[in-house]
């Protein structure tokens, strides 16, 4: 796409009984990012346990870390100094590519 | 091929493609009857009240007419799932304010003794992150179709 620049984002998604929609928010959000061309990892915290579990090189990597959680997430700590922005699951299962395009526009990385 | 894994926690005797339910309330009770038919559940009540204690958390409407109750319960035997659908307008708490016609409800022991069940719903889970996915279930009438959109993330891992 025409002037829009590549973001790297990296994300957690949580919900409260960690069975449906932390799968939802993560598979919405990593189409929504693909579709729009950016690189996207998200790790999900569930009730079997943490999955795809992001790598310290991706954070690194990271312009934004999107927290899609209904409860408290673990490992936080890996995130300073970083963009965070934290929504609901509902957000992203809503409008995924909407949240995209916003934290882009919104953190000038347009 | 993926039917053998999905075959652990669905079947085509929890397929309902013709709900009579007019409500939230019939449609989760209709359901719950299937579970409890095929063996998956031992307490109906049990496990309606701990659907709603879910339901009570946060909406469980996706959008596009489809709703996700789940209930985590002791009333739970095996780990598994019911798919309802209706003609009618359920009002349901969703994302888009529109009525849900299809129902996919969730049953999950609150002890499992592996992760396997669990895994096979997460990834129920993400195929209905598609949104012709959830199109598709609105319409079809084969439920070998059904099996095979809800089970399309197993064919991935």
């Amino acid at each position: 796409m025409k002037g829009v620049k590549k973001m790297n984002i990296v994300g957690i998604a949580a919900c409260t009984s960690g069975i449906a929609h932390t799968y939802i928010a993560k598979e919405k959000l990593i189409k929504a990012g693909v579709a729009l061309g950016h690189n996207i990892s998200i790790e999900t915290q569930g009730t079997i346990g943490i999955e795809d579990k992001l790598t310290k090189e991706k954070i690194a990597a990271a312009d934004v870390v999107i927290i899609a959680a209904d409860i408290k997430v673990n490992g936080m700590d890996r995130f300073i100094n970083k963009k965070i922005v934290e929504v609901p699951t509902s957000i992203v299962i809503k409008s995924p590519k909407g949240l995209i395009n916003k934290i882009q526009t919104e953190l000038g990385l347009t | 091929m993926n039917n053998i894994k999905i075959k652990n926690i669905f079947n085509e005797n929890l397929i309902d493609l013709n709900m009579n339910a007019i409500n939230k309330k019939e449609a989760i009770e209709v359901l719950t009857e299937h579970l409890y038919h095929e063996g998956y559940i031992i307490n109906k009540d049990i496990f309606i009240k701990d659907v709603y204690f879910r339901e009570n958390e946060g909406q469980t409407g996706l959008g596009n007419h489809v709703a996700i109750p789940h209930g985590k319960s002791d009333a739970v035997k095996i780990t598994s799932i019911a798919f309802g659908r209706t003609q009618n307008d359920l009002v349901w708490e969703s994302p888009d304010n529109k009525p849900v016609h299809v129902v996919i409800l969730f049953a999950v022991r609150n002890v499992d003794k592996t992760t396997v069940h669990l895994k096979l719903l997460s990834q129920v889970a993400m195929a209905l992150a598609d949104d012709d996915t959830l199109d598709k279930l609105l319409v079809t009438n084969s439920k070998v179709e059904i099996i095979e959109l809800l089970s399309q993330e197993m064919n991935k891992s």
